[in-house]
């Protein structure tokens, strides 16, 4: 019965997937993407977002893309925040990735082998976390107290247990699950520098890893002013796979018996073929 | 030159990829059974996550046993009543091993579950193949005219209820025994993503009876149907096949494979027996040291649930 299924599937598979495939082939060129896995999408054509308001400082931010695409050739990229500011005043970058439910699992030594013993979920823990700033971070949140800019450290004592725990393994699992992020440089452990230049110019990387999850990023600029937050500028940033990789992902999710009878007859042929053609040099 | 594996999530590099499949192809084609149990293992420890390893890598067994299958089948080496017998155990056990994978990755056992199942089973049957090889070798020194034994010897297990008569292997015994054998390779192959050769095999001859010349075919014959059930389980309710990161290993197989037979060919058998349980042993020990060893770091991540 089972086999059946697999056949008719394949069979529905063999005619439906080589054409879309080598549709998705043509991967559009960056910067006017248009990606099917986005949530919405900030357009590039519009000037980027300024808090308007009689009497408020200038603070005009923009990133040297509109998105983060994730295509067959994603190892990571840089990406360049660069605006304006009405001096005096220092800036703060924070990029924060998507909100999850994460499970983090502890190892522990049981009858000599390592395995995992321990588990604890959290709610709210962001994808994704950094902070860049023109001068040390420290001195900035210290006088920016009660502001809205928190610290990986102070942003993480946020997060909440799915069920509750007790205060000391709770610390033990948060600083598990920052112990993983920072291996996957999720969460990088080095403040980055926002440049300054002319005294109202500025520019600062931001380093995005290869195993990037997917969602729309949140990049947030503040200008400061002796320990106020005298600015804000908040942009969306999607990050999602796009071209044929996302294509694959999708189908994955949504279709995942055709996905599968496609790989069962993408492995039919090849080995079929592999195996005529290779016996006869 | 690295490449974005969309279900892994990450980039790898290819040339590493083709060669482990590379790897696997060549064992194939050296040993006759498929190199799922050292490729699997390896793609963990290049970074892989363990789910999408092995569902992935039994869409490469896929393709190779269609290979092998080609051949054997021309040959007329498939023992077509044996081989439905022994699929009708191995889809049921694939099925419930998709099922009992589902549920181990849910409870963050996984990873323990494939090493700890790696380390018994590498390390059995590693010696078993050292073992008998090195007595062959010896006996046959000995003694190089041998005569030739019964053709397979009767136990307790040629005493069970409903039999059948395999014409082709020349049996005449009960059917829960292949569908049992069966079943236990579909769990196998579901939750280490191998095909099972390794262990069908030998099991086969030795617990079976059956003639060497329709083992290799019918043990072929039984891995794609499982192999295929598993990719399609898999990809249908765990979304863990990664068809760019198969589709690399396949195209490495697919060249190693032939390298391998030419290589068996030139190799006597014990010496090639011995090898394979060298390397089978090898990688069982690599495994069960990765177990002993105190972790660089003790925590990992289970899976990322995005909440509405």
């Amino acid at each position: 019965m089972r086999r059946l299924i697999v056949l008719l599937l394949a069979l529905l598979a063999s005619n439906a997937v080589p054409g879309v495939a080598s549709a998705q082939r043509i991967e559009p060129p960056p910067g006017s993407l248009t990606g099917p896995t986005f949530g919405p999408a900030p357009d590039s054509s519009l000037p980027p977002s300024v808090p308007s308001g009689p009497g408020m400082p200038e603070l005009i931010v923009d990133l040297s893309q509109p998105r983060v695409s994730i295509t067959s050739a994603f190892q990571g990229e840089s990406l360049l925040l660069f605006g304006m500011f009405d001096p005096p005043g220092e800036i703060v970058v924070v990029v924060q990735g998507p909100p999850a439910r994460e499970t983090v699992l502890r190892k522990e030594r049981f009858l000599g082998l390592w395995l995992n013993t321990g588990r604890m979920r959290f709610d709210d823990v962001p994808a994704y976390y950094f902070i860049a700033a023109s001068a040390p971070l420290q001195r900035l949140l210290a006088r920016a107290s009660g502001s809205e800019i928190l610290s990986l450290e102070d942003r993480l004592a946020s997060i909440r247990p799915v069920r509750p725990r007790s205060p000391a393994r709770l610390a033990e699992f948060r600083q598990g699950l920052v112990e993983v992020k920072r291996r996957e440089d999720l969460y990088p452990a080095n403040f980055g520098h926002v440049t300054v230049q002319a005294g109202r110019l500025f520019r600062a990387e931001l380093p995005f890893p290869s195993r990037l999850p997917e969602g729309v990023y949140d990049v947030r600029t503040y200008l400061l002013r002796e320990g106020k937050i005298v600015a804000a500028v908040s942009r969306p940033l999607p990050v999602g796979k796009v071209g044929f990789s996302a294509q694959l992902a999708g189908w994955s999710v949504e279709e995942g018996p055709l996905y599968g009878a496609g790989a069962i007859v993408m492995a039919l042929v090849l080995g079929w073929l592999g195996g005529a053609v290779l016996r006869r040099l | 030159m690295e490449i974005y594996l969309p279900i892994a999530e990450q980039s790898m590099n290819v040339f590493v990829l083709f060669a482990l499949g590379a790897a696997a192809g060549l064992l194939a084609g050296m040993f006759g059974v498929g190199g799922g149990f050292l490729a699997t293992p390896l793609l963990i420890f290049v970074g892989i996550p363990p789910a999408v390893a092995v569902a992935s890598q039994a869409n490469q067994v896929v393709a190779n046993s269609v290979s092998s299958l080609q051949v054997q089948w021309r040959r007329g080496n498939v023992d077509l009543r044996m081989g439905l017998v022994l699929l009708l155990g191995g889809m049921i056990g694939s099925s419930a091993g998709v099922t009992l994978f589902t549920w181990l990755k849910a409870i963050g056992q996984i990873d323990f579950v494939i090493a700890v199942l790696y380390v018994i089973l590498l390390s059995s049957i590693g010696s078993l193949m050292l073992f008998e090889s090195v007595r062959t070798w010896f006996k046959r020194r000995r003694n190089p005219t041998a005569p030739r034994g019964k053709l397979h010897t009767h136990y307790l297990v040629h005493r069970l209820p409903w039999k059948m008569r395999f014409y082709k292997s020349k049996l005449y015994i009960s059917a829960f025994l292949p569908i049992t054998l069966g079943f236990l390779i579909g769990i196998l192959s579901a939750i280490l993503g191998v095909g099972g050769g390794f262990v069908l095999v030998p099991a086969m001859i030795y617990l079976l009876g059956m003639p060497t010349t329709v083992v290799i075919g019918t043990s072929n014959f039984q891995i794609l149907f499982v192999a295929a059930n598993v990719v399609f389980l898999q990809a249908a309710t765990n979304g863990t096949v990664d068809v760019v990161l198969a589709l690399l290993l396949i195209l490495g197989g697919v060249v190693g494979a032939p390298i391998g037979s030419r290589i068996a060919a030139r190799l006597p058998g014990v010496v090639l027996r011995a090898l394979m349980g060298v390397l089978v042993l090898a990688v069982a020990t690599e495994l069960l040291f990765e177990l002993l060893r105190t972790p660089a770091s003790p925590y990992s991540l289970g899976p990322r649930e995005v909440l509405p």
